[in-house]
């Protein structure tokens, strides 16, 4: 079964923070400077992909259903240890990050997302995530990366930012303009001795065209341009913002940290990209699991505070992903093999906060794998449409309902 | 523009038109090693291009090397730390006499790719740097099956336990789709079966063994062969199957020859010399780095340089003395340190080494190398490395420092910047020429290869 519309959402704490929110100021009572904020014309999208396939059972994890506990064995989280959203579900206790944001009403829960015909290689399945299943029409082009392409909206400089390190991801390939890369904002300093004489030369150099019929010279050619405008930006940003504080010292949280900073710089860029990766837990998962659990969970929650602090919570939207959940059986050692439905997360100042769609079924199962209650094109579509103000079917092929998950 | 395979395929000789001179001469050892100094590059020229090629193969002085060698590898093997032993293999880059086994090792790796950090044991990762090396330029049969049963890539690919009852079918997987015939060529129910014949094979206290009782000794149904067939034959059945030729000559031809996307039909003169040959990598090798193609204007200066050729290969080009874990952490930064793939599939090379960050770093990188504190240069200074002699303009020695460097010519304006730079008043040689270095590294020409 497909369901492509929001069949009922449930705030996290009852009807009643639904009420005050629907008391919430409309946009344009507000001054200029928040309608501005509000109107999606600045609005910032961070994307983090959770590498190698999250336990989406153990992170949302159905604390009241007994079928829950059959199956995972050794796995399963107490029934009083789950971090209690409603009388069914509850997160993993090492999401406390997760919770806080929670009461604060700043994170949205998508449960069952998935596809039909479920991929079970990471590569394949991730291929379909970062495409939005046009694998077939270019290999090369991702969901973002279409929309930096294609959408008004991102036609300025630095539309996107990959932070961190390793490929670019293919969600932000493209086929006509380049997506920057940063490993970290202090490698970003040119380091060559007389830097002013540097780009001075190479500027004058990169103005002269070369053979137009050599087309990797010519993708030289354009990223040295970009690297160059990119790094004088970054360095700009290094010597007149302040750095964020209160960041875990994590891999996540320094990224996050930075991209905070980055935020706050007043850089053009909408979309952000970051990876966080060693959900792949076939063995012995539960130490390794819990501890990528609360990196993921502390680090939002700082961000979040950080942006807050900052004046720019309401305008930036979390969004994570994982190529598929795991297996609902755990497996001989300790650990849960490649699956397919799983809950993904939304945090931000303006997100409906609440869980959205089912949990889908314990006994319902696929070749022992849920299924999907939620495509995750209609998160996508709603991303793109309610957040970023970009018309998602021509980036997605074809129209997608919208789901209900901001405040906007 | 269609190119007939055949043709692209055959035997080039140089000839008065393209002629063997220094700029092919750097073009070979480019692709095929870590480049040249211009010194050993006038050697080859004066050689001819027969005796330069059949040196690649000869692979002397490998073993006074490895000799050489061997007690810095017990030290940093018991040492237990996989970064060092990443410095390590980039020392032998460096020092190698036989460049080429270096650079096929290097492609192997990719191929075969297993991470260091994963494996946490660097005797098994130094014992499949040397199985790659050993087999780096023979037969495909003996490293499949070494690798088969190779603790570090059992380990990496969470195989270490294959019970009857319950077989792994991770290797299974990987061995079709990543390292013989590519996806679209099995079935799941061909990796199922392949998982059969792989039952019983583990690793315990960091070595392989056989597990008589966990095998399971049934017919298996294997890329339609049957039989009561055990690992061996069934890694035998897989490189026996007509993709395989395909997927390796092209794997190939993207590693030493160009990025761009080649096809089935375009490749498949290489793919024959494989199955005729018994996958004999010398004798493939040997007509790849000897083609029509791999001369033609269509692959010179048609990949983008990879970090580890960039680095390398200044550093032998210069005769830098470089401190090799400074090096390390660069090309970490850079995506690209040997040991540490990104993952299973090795590095996806090509465009990806390039983009807004990594440009910065290699930039910085260069300006490093020929500049920074820990640089020193087997010839004394820069400015004989370069090969100037007192009182030299750039005119004299910058031509022939960028036929070495460079496969395309720079555009004229281009050439007058750094000659500029070199030969501006003020600032000491060493000084001028490490900026002329630099600036070069910032221009597009610099990073193809």
């Amino acid at each position: 079964m497909m369901t492509t519309r929001r069949q009922f959402i449930q705030t996290a704490f009852g009807s009643a923070a639904l009420v005050s929110m629907s008391h919430s100021v409309p946009a344009v009572l507000l001054g200029a400077s928040r309608q501005t904020a509000l109107s999606g014309e600045d609005r910032i999208l961070i994307v983090i992909e959770l590498g190698g396939g999250n336990d989406g059972l153990n992170t949302v994890v159905p604390y009241g259903d007994e079928n829950y506990y059959k199956n995972r064995f050794t796995l399963a989280i107490g029934r009083n240890d789950v971090l209690k959203i409603d009388d069914h579900v509850g997160l993993h206790p090492s999401l406390r990050g997760f919770s806080k944001l929670l009461e604060q009403q700043q994170l949205a829960i998508v449960q069952g997302v998935g596809y039909p015909n479920p991929n079970r290689s990471h590569f394949e399945s991730m291929d379909l995530w970062h495409t939005a299943h046009r694998v077939s029409e270019n290999a090369h082009l991702g969901w973002l990366g279409r929309c930096v392409d294609e959408s008004p909206v991102l036609a300025g400089e630095l539309p996107a930012i990959h932070y961190g390190d390793g490929r670019q991801p293919l969600a932000l390939g493209t086929r006509t303009r380049q997506v920057a890369s940063i490993n970290s904002l202090e490698q970003f300093r040119l380091n060559v001795g007389n830097k002013r004489k540097f780009t001075d030369t190479i500027r004058g150099d990169l103005a002269i065209r070369r053979d137009s019929n050599n087309e990797l010279l010519g993708f030289i050619h354009e990223s040295a341009g970009l690297a160059l405008r990119t790094s004088e930006r970054i360095e700009n940003v290094l010597d007149t913002s302040s750095t964020a504080r209160d960041f875990p010292g994590t891999s996540l949280g320094r990224k996050l940290a930075a991209i905070s900073q980055l935020v706050d710089s007043g850089l053009p860029t909408r979309i952000y990209y970051v990876t966080h990766n060693g959900f792949d837990t076939h063995s012995n998962q539960a130490a390794a699991h819990s501890g990528l659990l609360s990196e993921l969970g502390d680090a939002i929650a700082a961000l979040m505070t950080d942006l807050q602090q900052r004046g720019h919570d309401k305008r930036t939207a979390v969004l994570t992903f994982s190529e598929f959940g795991r297996r609902v059986r755990e497996n001989a050692s300790r650990g849960t093999d490649h699956g397919t439905a799983a809950p993904l997360f939304i945090a931000g100042g303006a997100v409906r906060a609440g869980l959205t769609n089912k949990h889908p079924g314990l006994t319902e199962l696929d070749q022992g794998d849920l299924k999907f209650s939620t495509d995750y094109r209609n998160v996508y579509a709603t991303v793109l449409d309610k957040w970023l103000g970009i018309d998602s079917t021509p980036i997605l092929g074809k129209s997608y309902d919208s789901l209900d998950l901001f405040r906007v | 523009m269609r190119i007939d395979p055949i043709s692209a395929w055959s035997a080039w000789r140089p000839d008065e038109r393209e002629p063997w001179n220094l700029m092919r001469a750097a073009h070979l050892m480019r692709r095929a090693g870590f480049s040249s100094s211009p010194d050993q590059l006038d050697v080859m020229v004066q050689d001819g291009f027969d005796v330069s090629v059949d040196r690649l193969f000869a692979c002397d002085g490998a073993k006074v090397f490895d000799e050489s060698m061997e007690s810095t590898e017990q030290v940093l093997s018991s040492a237990q730390d996989p970064n060092a032993l990443a410095s390590w293999w980039l020392l032998r880059m460096v020092k190698s006499p036989t460049p080429f086994l270096e650079k096929m090792t290097l492609f192997w790796h990719g191929h075969f790719a297993t991470g260091a950090e994963k494996v946490a044991d660097s005797r098994s990762m130094l014992r499949q740097n040397r199985l790659l090396r050993d087999h780096a330029l023979g037969k495909f049969e003996p490293m499949v099956q070494g690798i088969s049963q190779d603790v570090a890539m059992l380990v990496y690919l969470d195989s270490t336990d294959n019970r009857k009852t319950r077989p792994n079918e991770n290797y299974a997987r990987e061995l079709m789709e990543l390292f013989c015939l590519g996806p679209g060529n099995y079935s799941e129910d061909d990796i199922k079966e392949l998982a059969r014949c792989f039952t019983g094979w583990e690793v315990r206290r960091n070595e392989f063994r056989f597990n008589k009782n966990q095998h399971d000794q049934g017919e298996k149904t294997v890329l339609g062969k049957n039989g009561k067939f055990d690992g061996d034959e069934g890694v035998r059945i897989v490189i026996d199957h007509p993709a395989t030729s395909d997927f390796i000559a092209r794997k190939l031809i993207n590693f030493f020859v160009t990025d761009d996307v080649v096809d089935g039909p375009f490749c498949e003169p290489v793919a024959k010399t494989l199955r005729e040959s018994d996958f004999d990598f010398s004798i493939a090798m040997r007509q790849i780095l000897s083609s029509k193609y791999f001369w033609s204007s269509q692959c010179i200066g048609k990949k983008v340089r990879n970090p580890v050729e960039m680095a390398i290969g200044l550093i032998r080009g210069l005769g830098i003395n470089f401190n090799m874990n400074e090096l390390r952490d660069r090309l970490a930064a850079l995506g690209h340190l040997p040991l540490f793939p990104p993952n299973v599939k090795g590095w996806e090379g090509g465009r990806h080494w390039i983009n807004a960050s990594t440009f910065i770093g290699r930039v910085n990188l260069v300006r490093q190398l020929v500049s920074g504190a820990p640089a020193t240069f087997e010839a004394g200074s820069l400015a004989k490395a370069v090969g100037t002699r007192d009182g030299q303009q750039s005119g004299d020695w910058l031509p022939r420092l960028l036929d070495g460097f460079l496969p395309i010519p720079l555009q004229p304006s281009s050439l007058s910047s750094l000659t500029a730079i070199a030969d501006r008043n003020g600032d000491g040689q060493d000084q001028r020429i490490a900026d002329m270095i630099t600036t070069l590294a910032g221009m597009p020409e610099f990073h193809l290869n």
